[in-house]
């Protein structure tokens, strides 16, 4: 009687259980993203400011605290993804007063919130907070992606607040080319009535928006994706990573339908921000009037935010000192892919250090 | 397109394999990246999403009435009445925070008083 050879060995059974076993955790729990230590200090409605606990003693840290404003239908957790690779742990390490101005769920009685609301209340508040608590009249302010537009409107409204330094990452500003970007062509006039849209849901349902951004590179976002994980079931590292950014990248927030509303309406559309027509509480929001610092990062691969939304802001601001920092990556990639740490957060820190104290 | 993220061994067979199979997706990626930035395909999601907001619209209108009917019978608060409440209650926010500002402002200038008062 002839023995027969498996093809399989038992050893490579047992690997494809663990994989399979990977596979099923990381699609199927969340990462414990968002783990640097924080405290609230301040809250309104549902927005929160957080102070990040310092790393260094108050003798060691930079004079000027840091605030981040992100964007309005993500967490912000992705500033602060998993020990080791965390940008506020980064900045932490390196001296800064860190806040974060969260923005909170919006809920059914917030649907009509735009940047009357963002810029003109939330913010101004929660700035006058953080420079209490840091006992200073100077601060720095950096915006991500919607975060970006926030800032640089509040920035424009309020040159005299004390905002020393403005750091923009990806921040789609001008909407000139409205061809240059997915999003600005699907909502087009002729194809997509968001009066219609906002009047059905109030608030922007969150997997709306989600497939919005995924279906701008599909195959990369719906296959791609899994397959570089299952490529890399062996690897702990990458399968980390992929399960702390697949935990951010599900878990988002419906966005009102005021901005909304205003985003496709006023900027994309009328592109008024750039125009300098777009009003928030009555008063023009005129980017000429921004005189902080500004230190502008764009990711030269962003699908998201092509690099010409981003560029034209640098001959509009009346700051004297301003630098346009351009990098290769993607939209996310430059604040949390493997050069995040090597490239973009040391240029900004070292950007920021110059102008801290 | 996936990127293995350790040495490769060339006479894999599973790994010409993954290179033909990454090689397809991405000619697959940069095509459907044209797809979806075109005219066509935004018209084509303008009017599924117009589709769907006819096809719910009705439902949703008869639901909202009937819970809202159900609701006031039962005397319990309708969607408005709760917005309505949180919508007071973000003003309250708003005077107490007011108030914060003030007695940071009060607490700021006794403490420069005080500075002051020493350093004469």
């Amino acid at each position: 009687m002839m023995a027969t050879q498996s093809p399989v060995t038992p050893e490579q059974f047992k690997k494809l259980e663990e994989q399979l076993g990977t596979l099923m955790r990381v699609t199927t729990t969340r990462y414990p993203i968002d783990q640097t230590p924080k405290e609230v200090i301040w809250t309104l409605n549902k927005a929160k400011l957080w102070r990040y606990v310092p790393a260094l003693p108050a003798e060691k840290r930079h004079r000027v605290p840091l605030i981040f404003s992100f964007a309005l239908m993500n967490r912000p957790s992705i500033l602060d993804l998993r020990p080791g690779n965390s940008f506020v742990e980064y900045m932490l390490a390196h001296g800064y007063d860190l806040y974060l101005l969260d923005w909170g769920v919006p809920g059914y009685e917030d649907r009509h919130f735009n940047m009357d609301e963002y810029v003109g209340d939330l913010m101004p508040r929660a700035v006058r907070k953080m420079k209490s608590v840091a006992g200073s009249e100077e601060f720095s302010m950096l915006g991500w992606c919607i975060g970006a537009i926030l800032a640089t409107a509040y920035a424009a409204l309020y040159p005299d607040s004390g905002l020393r330094n403005l750091l923009l990452l990806t921040a789609p500003l001008d909407f000139t080319n409205r061809e240059a970007n997915g999003f600005t062509r699907w909502v087009n006039e002729k194809f997509f009535d968001v009066d219609r849209v906002v009047e059905t849901f109030g608030l922007i349902p969150p997997e709306m928006i989600q497939y919005g951004a995924k279906a701008l590179k599909p195959v990369e976002n719906y296959i791609g994706n899994y397959l570089r994980l299952w490529d890399n079931l062996d690897n702990p590292e990458v399968v980390e990573s992929w399960h702390a950014m697949n935990t951010w990248v599900n878990d988002n927030i419906p966005m009102t339908g005021g901005f909304f509303k205003q985003l496709i309406q006023e900027l994309f559309r009328e592109n008024k921000l750039m125009k300098g027509t777009l009003k928030v509480r009555g008063e023009r929001v005129d980017v000429g009037r921004i005189r902080a610092n500004l230190l502008n990062v764009i990711a030269m691969a962003d699908h998201i935010t092509p690099p010409c939304e981003s560029e034209s802001i640098m001959n509009r601001v009346s700051s004297e000192d301003k630098e346009l920092f351009r990098l290769q990556g993607g939209h996310i990639g430059i604040m949390t892919g493997s050069s995040a740490r090597k490239i973009t957060w040391p240029h900004i820190e070292n950007w920021l250090r110059q102008r801290s104290d | 397109m996936s990127e293995k993220q350790n040495n490769s061994n060339p006479f894999d067979p599973f790994e010409m394999w993954r290179g033909m199979r990454d090689s397809a997706l991405d000619v697959w990626a940069k095509a459907m990246v044209q797809v979806v930035n075109t005219d066509a395909y935004a018209m084509a999601t303008g009017k599924s999403v117009e589709l769907y907001l006819t096809a719910i619209a009705p439902f949703r209108e008869v639901y909202e009435k009937m819970v809202t009917q159900a609701l006031q019978q039962s005397n319990m608060p309708t969607r408005s009445d709760v917005v309505s409440l949180a919508e007071r209650l973000t003003n309250i926010e708003r005077r107490l925070d007011d108030l914060d500002a003030k007695l940071d402002e009060s607490e700021l200038r006794a403490g420069r008083a005080k500075a002051k008062g020493e350093g004469r």
